[in-house]
């Protein structure tokens, strides 16, 4: 547990002594802010719903872009060596670097805390949407971050780990569009079901699913436990 | 302390390392040397846990490095050959992250990084960016980074490669210090390295241990042994009979001559290599001045690492 404790610590302090995480935050917040007055123009309404909704699309982009370089900078600057010779288990790793990407979300999200602010200023927004709004973000970044940490041990270019965990992750995204245009049935439903929109949805609406929560769980399991095979797997290579 | 018991490794067809056995004990530095490519760091990396064998087992420190690998990477320093570092970080961010890793507790970590730190030669330098940092000051970094946990075995991978005659001073007196009551494994293809920090030599060339052996016997044993190069001039008829003469003194081996068939080079002087099991220089001293042949030199040439690795490595290849 303190490994992965070092961990955290050092991925949060690298993020933030270089300037990946306040141009990250930047362009982040330039995009949230553009959705809110969109959403607002579009709608009239007192509600994130829109902006919300845009924004989970947006970290889909982004956010591989933010843990690309986890793995695959390791092993390009031969710390990786370094941490498989000390005491440092796998999980806790992963673990670190999971945690530390997923915090940096969260701060990415309170920093939108700026909107229903204004909302409330202006009119009477439901908080508690709001608050179940801002749960299903983090869900998603919870499963984005994973994923973008599988491309990035399975390469040692950061760069291509961040197109590679667009390129994951994108199926998760259209296949909701795709599912419209299949007339079978069953096909249909498991299409709708593996786009995460399906997913972030009812959050967005209020409502707290606990299939949809163990969707978002089980996608970051499932990447994390890729990312480890890939990790074991590279060193028997 | 280091047993390697036939450790091999093959990636897909080629085999890196080929059943390469040998034993370092406590207070021991070894010198492993070989070409490049011969399979150096990869046997380090088995030793380490860091790639898994493919076949034979290894234990280091009292435990089998496949079985128990979190024990032995607890007991092991390891400087792989570029030094591990996250560039964005400082020195002290560093290292006070590698000391969290390493188990030291909050209430002794700065005191232990700070020692680190001065054993080194680091003293000032913990705000500095390790990106910013020379290669000498990365080779120290990544030295501070092996230590830091005081740990029973280490195992530097060529610590001394791009370092000015200064650091690499300092580096060897560091390891010398070290070496007191732990075992040290130094890899490098820089001989003199060798001669001067390590009783023991392990030669690998091809994936295979082609020598091990102690440093005096191995020099002996396998290069050109103590010889003594001589010049001596004499009038021409005298001078053609130099090596015969030399050769007819007592206790003299083997005479060599190194210039033309009669050893004569272009000044006119016999240069020879001669061989004695005692020193012949006195004999051959006072053959001159019997003779009255001119003294230009008298060397003794000891048998170097260089003559012993070529030796070896070129039977190798």
């Amino acid at each position: 547990m303190n490994v992965a404790w070092a961990v955290f610590k050092k991925e949060m302090r690298v993020y933030f002594v270089s300037p990946l995480a306040y141009v990250f935050l930047g362009v982040f917040l330039f995009l949230a802010g553009l959705f809110f007055y969109l959403g607002i123009v579009q709608t009239g309404e007192a509600s994130l719903r829109v902006m919300l909704g845009n924004l989970s699309v947006t970290l889909l982009f982004l956010l591989p872009l933010l843990t690309m370089r986890h793995f695959a900078e390791e092993q390009r600057a031969g710390t990786f060596e370094f941490l498989m010779t000390a005491p440092v288990p796998l999980w806790a790793l992963l673990a670190g670097k999971w945690a530390a990407s997923f915090a940096l979300c969260l701060i990415l999200l309170a920093c939108t805390g700026i909107f229903p602010l204004v909302l409330a200023y202006y009119g009477d927004p439901d908080w508690g949407v709001i608050a179940t709004s801002y749960l299903g973000l983090s869900l998603a970044c919870s499963a984005f971050v994973a994923a973008g940490l599988f491309t990035s041990s399975l390469t040692d270019e950061p760069v291509a780990a961040g197109l590679g965990g667009v390129l994951v992750l994108l199926p998760f995204w259209v296949s909701g569009t795709a599912a419209d245009m299949v007339p079978v049935d069953s096909v249909r439903e498991v299409l709708r079901h593996m786009s995460f929109l399906t997913h972030v949805e009812p959050f967005s609406k209020g409502v707290v699913d606990s299939a949809d929560v163990a969707w978002f769980v089980l996608f970051t399991f499932a990447f994390l436990f890729l990312t480890w095979r890939s990790i074991e797997s590279r060193r028997w290579r | 302390m280091i047993s390697a018991q036939g450790i091999s490794k093959r990636f897909g067809n080629f085999t890196a390392v080929d059943k390469v056995a040998f034993e370092v004990g406590k207070g021991e530095i070894l010198g492993f040397i070989g070409p490049n490519g011969a399979g150096k760091t990869t046997t380090m990396r088995m030793l380490t846990g860091f790639l898994p064998a493919s076949e034979g087992r290894a234990v280091v420190a009292g435990h089998d490095v496949f079985e128990e690998p979190m024990e032995v990477r607890r007991k092991v320093g390891y400087l792989p050959e570029r030094p591990p570092l996250y560039v964005e970080l400082s020195i002290g961010a560093y290292l006070s992250f590698v000391a969290e890793i390493r188990g030291i507790p909050r209430s002794k970590r700065t005191r232990r990084i700070g020692e680190v730190m001065e054993q080194v030669g680091l003293v000032g330098w913990e705000h500095r960016i390790l990106g910013s940092l020379s290669k000498g000051y990365r080779q120290r970094v990544g030295l501070a980074q092996a230590v830091i946990h005081d740990p029973e075995v280490l195992i530097l991978d060529e610590p001394t490669s791009g370092l000015d005659p200064g650091q690499v001073a300092g580096i060897r007196s560091f390891v010398r210090g070290l070496a007191e009551d732990r075992t040290v494994i130094l890899s490098t293809h820089i001989l003199p390295e060798v001669e001067r920090l390590c009783e023991r030599v392990v030669i690998i060339a091809n994936g295979k241990v082609a020598a091990d052996d102690d440093l005096v016997s191995l020099k002996n044993r396998v290069g050109r042994g103590v010889r003594f190069l001589v010049e001596l001039k004499g009038s021409s008829e005298a001078g053609a009979r130099i090596p015969q003469l030399v050769g007819a003194l007592n206790g003299v081996d083997q005479v060599k001559p190194l210039g033309d068939e009669a050893g004569v080079v272009t000044d006119g002087f016999t240069r020879l290599e001669v061989r004695a099991p005692t020193d012949p220089r006195t004999a051959i001293a006072r053959l001159a001045t019997e003779q009255g042949f001119v003294v230009r030199a008298m060397e003794r040439h000891e048998p170097s690492l260089e003559e012993a690795f070529l030796a070896v490595v070129g039977a190798e290849s």
